[in-house]
């Protein structure tokens, strides 16, 4: 199911613009959103996912239209939703929860409805904590019956927000391990700030800053825009002033900085190999114009376009 | 039909107000009637037909207007193929039929006893059901559209208890005038005109009717439901 | 330990003011109350305005002017406040407050004085400036001292009453039904008469002020032929009726203010228990 949007904004009241001309295309599988708090991700889960109505644009989602009520109401039929901020009902069980969502999301045979439950539980490993009320669960727990109602209706196109925040290691590796086999046949779009969920489960990535695209293309591509611009500085001074400070750890001898700098921001600095975190560094964050060296905007279907500053 | 099963979920959304409210209600009413020191049958008929009047609307009303505003899980609700106006409307309907079931059997207990012909304005076993058929579902579409316009259950109860409020201390003054006379809601216990009861409870359904209208429309801009404490 | 008590009194009452003056329905429901209240034909402008049916002192009309308001307006009162100890708890705030050093009961008090003083605003302004349109109008300088007087023996000691138990009822049920409830008092507790039925009405335990209104203000209705307080031939609690003094309406201010104690302070234990 492919997501096509172009030229959607969001203005809410107050005018502030949380999404400013956005064009991107996402593609079947699993696809990663990054970007700072407040770039725009949860308000663009929102509008595809149906809850907010774009104040421009268009979007389709596989032939539906999100800006009628009807294209709305198709695409949550074919959707999976696990919001940011997970509400749940803390007097139901999580065998109750799933079993009334999945009633919402138009499930009406009790027998399907039932093994569809009990068959999400156990993917989920919460089979043995079934039938205990939503309220005594840990975070993470609650983040599984997430995913599970996220998945009772075998959607097409699934849309997690913020999934792992909150989770311990294992969870969170779980949670991921989980996410990439369901992707497959599917879109899963996966919105996160923290960069090493998408380093390892997406391929292609795009990166949205104050409402605009300032990247989109695969996470080697990602990658490439902090090569040789980065650094690791050992000092007993202060940290390097130049570049952005992405690690600070104490060294035999001071501090050991690992730096993302256009170039070396000191005669100690030496160059190390770049990785995704970097990669969304280097890119320029907060710059009127989103552009990638060639002053054009990132294309929303593919690579950006090389630049001199690149090589 | 959705299934009977979705129908006790939402119930159970409805929350313990929906539940215990008509219940305390009736027996309060009772309670009162009870105490009344000088009990003579037509003040205390009036009393228990006033329990289903008065109280049993209030409760309801004041019910209907915590619906809106208090779902932990509304941006999930919102995601899902059923409207959330109609699950919002699927709770209403819960928390009006189940005040109707405990007034209907409360009134069934007093027709059968003999209470409900002591007072003289009763209009009968059938047609006296609008005694609280229509204060209650009045009250209740007027607090769920208030809940719906001002996403909270504090300004939403407040409206409805004070509208109460200055029906039951200002009953004269309310039924001054024609308006005021049909959209009374004590018309059966307390009305100044007997003669125009009968509008009076279609008004109210009537009335009833526009503010779920009123509810609906609104409650369709799904963007106003999400986020933090509106107030 | 004084000194946190009082700093955390200070800023609890600063802030619990500011978040709940910024409400909409603090300002909503007062002037839709009004409005209403009107538009049925209600007197309260007449009873200010029209010289055919203006009392002929201005205490008797400005103190008819707070009794009218308090009965209406304190209803809206009370249910606005219902919800805002057990926010807290909702917004998930309460474990990070518990983890300051400031004391839970200052913190308490604070938000009882500071969202209790803001929801009351709307009420005072409406009553003062209608209090003081009377006083331009009927050339009455003197009718602002006795509105302060009323606000200050009739209105505040009820609405202080009331908050109390609005803030701390709803921790024991949930605050739709306390809403139910309390208007169920309001009618029980100021209006029925005491001879039809055992009620508090006419009571030293009277949100409506009816011991100040008799004894300290001098007020007996607008036509002058209400009494306020006082035994009642007949009725039960008359133990709770003493004659209207000016040693009882003290008295029933400060039974007023002791109950309300009472009531935060249950309702701190209460919550003191559960954390």
């Amino acid at each position: 199911m492919r997501i096509e949007i172009s030229g959607l904004t969001k203005t809410y009241r107050g005018g502030v613009a949380a999404l400013d001309g956005l064009d991107l295309v996402v593609p079947t599988g699993m696809f990663g959103l990054l970007g700072a708090n407040g770039a725009g991700k949860t308000t663009l889960m929102r509008i595809l996912a149906g809850l907010v109505r774009p104040t421009s644009g268009r979007v389709t989602v596989g032939e539906h239209d999100v800006s009628t009520a009807a294209g709305r109401t198709a695409v949550q039929r074919g959707l999976g939703y696990l919001p940011q901020d997970l509400g749940v009902y803390p007097d139901l069980t999580a065998r109750q929860f799933l079993d009334y969502v999945a009633l919402l999301k138009g499930m009406d045979g009790r027998t399907a409805r039932r093994r569809r439950v009990g068959e999400l539980l156990e993917v989920v490993a919460l089979t043995g904590d079934a039938d205990r009320r939503l309220r005594g669960f840990s975070g993470g727990m609650r983040q599984r019956v997430g995913i599970a109602q996220a998945l009772l209706a075998d959607p097409q196109l699934l849309i997690v927000d913020e999934p792992t925040a909150g989770l311990d290691p294992e969870e969170r590796i779980r949670f991921r391990t989980l996410l990439a086999q369901f992707a497959g046949r599917r879109t899963v779009l996966l919105s996160t700030h923290i960069v090493d969920d998408i380093a390892q489960t997406c391929r292609e990535v795009a990166v949205l800053s104050r409402g605009r695209l300032i990247f989109r293309g695969t996470v080697d591509e990602l990658i490439d825009r902090a090569r040789g611009r980065v650094w690791s500085v050992v000092t007993d001074g202060p940290p390097p002033a130049e570049g952005t400070v992405v690690s600070a750890l104490p060294h035999e001898g001071g501090m050991r900085y690992r730096v993302v700098a256009p170039a070396a921001p000191g005669p100690q600095a030496r160059p190390v190999e770049p990785g995704l975190e970097d990669g969304y560094l280097a890119l320029p964050h907060g710059e009127p114009r989103p552009a990638d060296g060639t002053g054009l905007p990132a294309r929303p279907d593919g690579p950006p376009h090389p630049t001199s500053v690149d090589r | 039909m959705r299934p009977m099963t979705l129908w006790r979920y939402e119930a159970r959304r409805a929350g313990w107000t929906a539940l215990l409210g008509p219940p305390v209600a009736v027996a309060l009413g009772v309670a009162a009637a009870l105490a009344n020191p000088r009990p003579g049958d037509t003040t205390t008929a009036r009393i228990l037909l006033g329990a289903l009047e008065m109280a049993v609307p209030l409760a309801t009303g004041v019910a209907c207007a915590s619906l809106v505003g208090r779902d932990p899980a509304v941006e999930l609700q919102l995601a899902v193929p059923t409207p959330y106006r109609v699950t919002l409307l699927r709770r209403m309907t819960v928390t009006l039929g189940w005040a109707a079931v405990v007034a209907g059997l409360t009134a069934a207990v007093l027709i059968a006893t003999g209470w409900w012909e002591r007072w003289p304005a009763n209009h009968g076993p059938f047609a006296g059901q609008l005694t609280w058929a229509a204060p209650t579902i009045g009250l209740g579409a007027a607090g769920f559209a208030a809940g719906a316009v001002f996403r909270s259950p504090a300004a939403g109860g407040a409206l409805v208890t004070t509208l109460w409020t200055i029906q039951e201390f200002f009953a004269d003054l309310v039924q001054q005038h024609l308006p005021g006379r049909l959209l009374y809601l004590f018309a059966t216990t307390r009305g100044a005109v007997p003669g125009d009861w009968t509008e009076n409870r279609l008004a109210l359904l009537g009335a009833a009717a526009a503010f779920v209208v009123l509810a609906y429309v609104v409650l369709a801009r799904s963007e106003r439901l999400i986020g933090e404490e509106d107030e | 330990m004084t000194g946190q008590i009082a700093r955390t009194l200070g800023a609890s009452l600063r802030y619990e003011f500011r978040m709940q003056f910024r409400k909409r329905s603090v300002w909503i429901v007062p002037a839709l109350t009004v409005g209403l209240f009107l538009l049925i034909g209600g007197s309260l402008l007449r009873d200010l305005f029209d010289p055919g049916e203006q009392p002929a002192e201005a205490r008797t009309a400005v103190v008819a002017l707070a009794v009218q308001l308090h009965a209406l307006l304190s209803i809206g009162y009370g249910c606005l406040l219902a919800d805002r100890l057990i926010r807290d708890d909702r917004l998930r705030v309460t474990p990070i407050l518990d983890a300051t050093p400031a004391p839970s009961g200052a913190r308490l008090v604070g938000k009882y004085l500071g969202a209790g003083a803001a929801t009351a605003v709307p009420i005072l302004v409406v009553y003062f400036g209608l209090a003081a349109a009377y006083a331009v109008h009927a050339g009455a300088p003197h009718a602002l001292g006795w509105a302060l007087a009323a606000c200050g023996v009739v209105i505040v000691p009820g609405l202080l009453f009331v908050a109390a138990f609005a803030l701390v009822v709803p921790l024991t049920m949930p605050a739709p039904l306390f809403r139910v409830i309390f208007v169920g008092y309001w009618l029980w507790g100021n209006v029925v008469g005491p001879d039809m039925m055992p009620t508090l009405a006419r009571t030293l335990i009277h949100p409506l002020g009816g011991y100040p209104l008799d004894a300290l203000l001098d007020f007996h209705g607008i036509d002058g032929d209400d009494t306020w307080a006082g035994p009642v031939p007949g009725a039960t609690l008359n133990f709770l009726r003493p004659d209207p003094t000016a040693t009882t309406a003290w008295l029933s201010i400060a039974v007023l203010l002791l109950l309300a104690a009472a009531a935060l302070a249950g309702g701190h234990v209460v919550r003191t228990r559960r954390a």
